[in-house]
């Protein structure tokens, strides 16, 4: 480099992205270094959406906390529900009617659909097209609609219950979501018609974040984010709960662990989430929607009666102040239970001490971790390119901040 | 490269698809709803501006003051305050914060007498807080108002009885509870069973 040259070398600059910024999907702050227009330190800062929900939780009977669920990731608050019924049901061993599980599996398969219609909408207005946007909220309004038909409530559904479902679906819902999903494919070609061979798509997508499958194990990513570098990894697949086990479909695989082959990886995701929502239909048993021995919501906050566990040692030094009356003391217990949201791996990690309500609740958000990968994804790329990450590792601030 | 990549390439084949069906798109039905002049129908059990269902026949509302509406609400926004008139709890205070409701229907689907409902209105915003502050009076007003545009004489809601939920653990009110009529019945009709059921139910 001249001497000349060297005087016009550029200065890093620090600047603050978000946490107002369109393109951020929420209140997530980067802090981006830069050099000229490339990245050399990325920091995400997160918490502006802090709720409290886990401590919250703490103060809450179980049947309680369920709406608290629906604000974590607004744009999936059905799949959240699910999650949390499904923990809460095995920490509670209560089971679950036939029907209900089958009802459960169509609309966590409906919010797949709705949340990646919500992330492609998004990822490709701020990728720079605009149409897409407009042509995928017509059929997200669809799905709202049949969340509507069944429990009245179309983004806060609170539609699950610790034992089932709240209320039956009717022969109206199921009409209108077989029509739905006979229409909805051909509604995936026209998304795809306008960017999947696009050049501007392509350019800003190939290529892009690329994380190899042992590095994305490594940092802990799950769900399509995961599956774009190849891994198979499904909780519907590795650990089924609700329908899944009886109902037959793939999951796609990206290979070179781009922006792209997340793309296409959720794309296909729509294609399956029909065909899992068909067989459901057809397999639809009869019969009640919700376990009469399941929890109401008067369920007690004191101790809850229990068929006699094989009571396990009280944890070590973590005997609370305020242990109730019962006789032998607060019967600690944890349980971990993760279930496949739209976004990755919902997990719900419970600490009970036996009583109506969780002694402590944690929630381990996709979104969250996902954040973490962002600088990774973006250090070294340019500007333009951390848009495209923060949209291919599809995070809700929601969620992340909890 | 193949002829035909340079061919795409060149005559930005991608591009005029995506146009075509940007295109085809103008001579297709608009999707929007003009909203204030249409309106999307609403569903039933649709869970809007909440209301106390007004007795036909005593032209009170029918709580009992259980408490299990304020126990069960997650963001605890319902007040209610019972006071002891001529040796009988008295609900004399019931008020829900509608601006911290987070419409989950809990409170009406513990309700023992399907008192409480949440309307299918849900053109409600007001700049005024105290306007979404709502008392007893306001419920039933609630109610009036509610009642007045449904179409139908009765009115169901589906939460009252969930179906496909077993009604055998349900309180008997609950179990027998029909629809409710949507006009003030003028003649005062015979003790109906509806005037009776508060007593059925076990104070707490």
């Amino acid at each position: 480099m001249s001497p000349h040259l060297r005087r016009l070398a550029t200065k890093e600059l620090t600047i603050n992205m978000g946490p107002q910024h369109p393109a951020t999907h929420g209140v997530l702050r980067l802090v981006l270094d830069l050099d000229g227009e490339k990245v050399i330190k990325c920091t995400p800062y997160v918490g502006y959406l802090h709720r409290g929900t886990e401590k919250l939780g703490e103060n809450r009977t179980y049947p309680m906390v369920l709406p608290l669920t629906d604000r974590l990731d607004y744009v999936s608050s059905m799949a959240n529900n699910i999650g949390y019924c499904v923990a809460v049901e095995r920490l509670l061993g209560v089971s679950v009617p036939e029907r209900a599980k089958f009802i459960r599996t169509i609309m966590a398969e409906l919010t797949r659909i709705a949340n990646h219609i919500v992330w492609l909408a998004t990822h490709a207005l701020d990728i720079g097209a605009m149409t897409v946007f407009l042509y995928s909220m017509r059929e997200r309004e669809k799905i709202l609609e049949l969340y509507e038909m069944a429990c009245g409530a179309r983004l806060t559904v609170t539609y699950p219950r610790i034992g089932g479902v709240r209320c039956d679906i009717n022969q109206e819902f199921i009409d209108a979501c077989t029509a739905f999903i006979n229409e909805f494919p051909s509604h995936v070609e026209e998304y795809e018609r306008l960017i999947d061979q696009n050049r501007i798509w392509l350019v800003r997508t190939k290529g892009i974040g690329v994380i190899s499958a042992e590095e994305a194990i490594n940092w802990g990513l799950t769900g399509p984010t995961l599956r774009g570098s190849g891994v198979p990894y499904d909780v519907r697949k590795c650990a089924p709960y609700d329908a899944y086990d009886q109902i037959d479909f793939d999951i796609p695989l990206g290979t070179n662990c781009d922006v792209y082959d997340r793309y296409r990886c959720r794309m296909e995701e729509f294609r399956q989430s029909v065909r899992i929502i068909r067989q459901c239909l057809e397999k639809l048993p009869g019969g009640l929607v919700l376990n009469p021995d399941a929890p109401g919501y008067d369920m007690a906050a004191g101790p809850r009666k229990k068929p006699a566990p094989p009571a396990p040692p009280p944890a070590a030094g973590a005997a609370p102040a305020e242990a109730p009356a019962a006789p032998a003391g607060p019967q600690f217990e944890d349980l971990y239970v993760a279930t496949e949201v739209p976004k990755g791996e919902l997990g719900f990690y419970f600490v009970s001490d036996g009583t109506g309500k969780p002694y402590r609740m944690h929630v381990r958000a996709p979104s969250f971790v996902h954040a973490s990968v962002l600088p990774r994804l973006c250090e070294g790329g340019l500007v333009a390119d951390v848009i495209a990450n923060i949209g291919t590792i599809d995070i809700v601030l929601g969620e992340c901040d909890r | 490269m193949t002829v035909r990549d340079i061919i795409k390439r060149a005559f930005l084949v991608e591009i005029i698809k995506g146009m075509a069906l940007t295109l085809k798109m103008m001579f297709t039905k608009p999707v929007t709803i003009q909203y204030p002049e249409e309106r999307r129908r609403v569903y039933e059990g649709f869970r809007g501006r909440h209301a106390f269902v007004r007795d036909a026949v005593s032209g009170k509302e029918k709580c009992i003051g259980c408490m299990k509406c304020a126990n069960i609400c997650p963001a605890q926004c319902i007040t209610i305050a019972k006071e002891k008139i001529e040796n009988k709890l008295v609900v004399v205070k019931y008020d829900i914060e509608a601006l911290r409701c987070i419409y989950c229907g809990y409170c009406v689907e513990v309700c023992p007498v399907c008192a409480l409902v949440l309307t299918e209105e849900y053109e409600y915003s007001s700049t005024d807080k105290a306007a979404l502050y709502f008392d007893k009076e306001k419920l039933l007003k609630n109610w009036d108002e509610f009642a007045a545009k449904q179409q139908s004489e009765t009115y169901f809601n589906k939460f009252w009885r969930p179906d496909g939920v077993d009604s055998a653990k349900m309180p008997k009110s609950k179990r027998e509870q029909g629809p409710v009529p949507t006009r003030p019945v003028l003649k005062p009709a015979e003790p109906a069973p509806v005037a009776a059921m508060p007593k059925e139910t076990a104070q707490p």
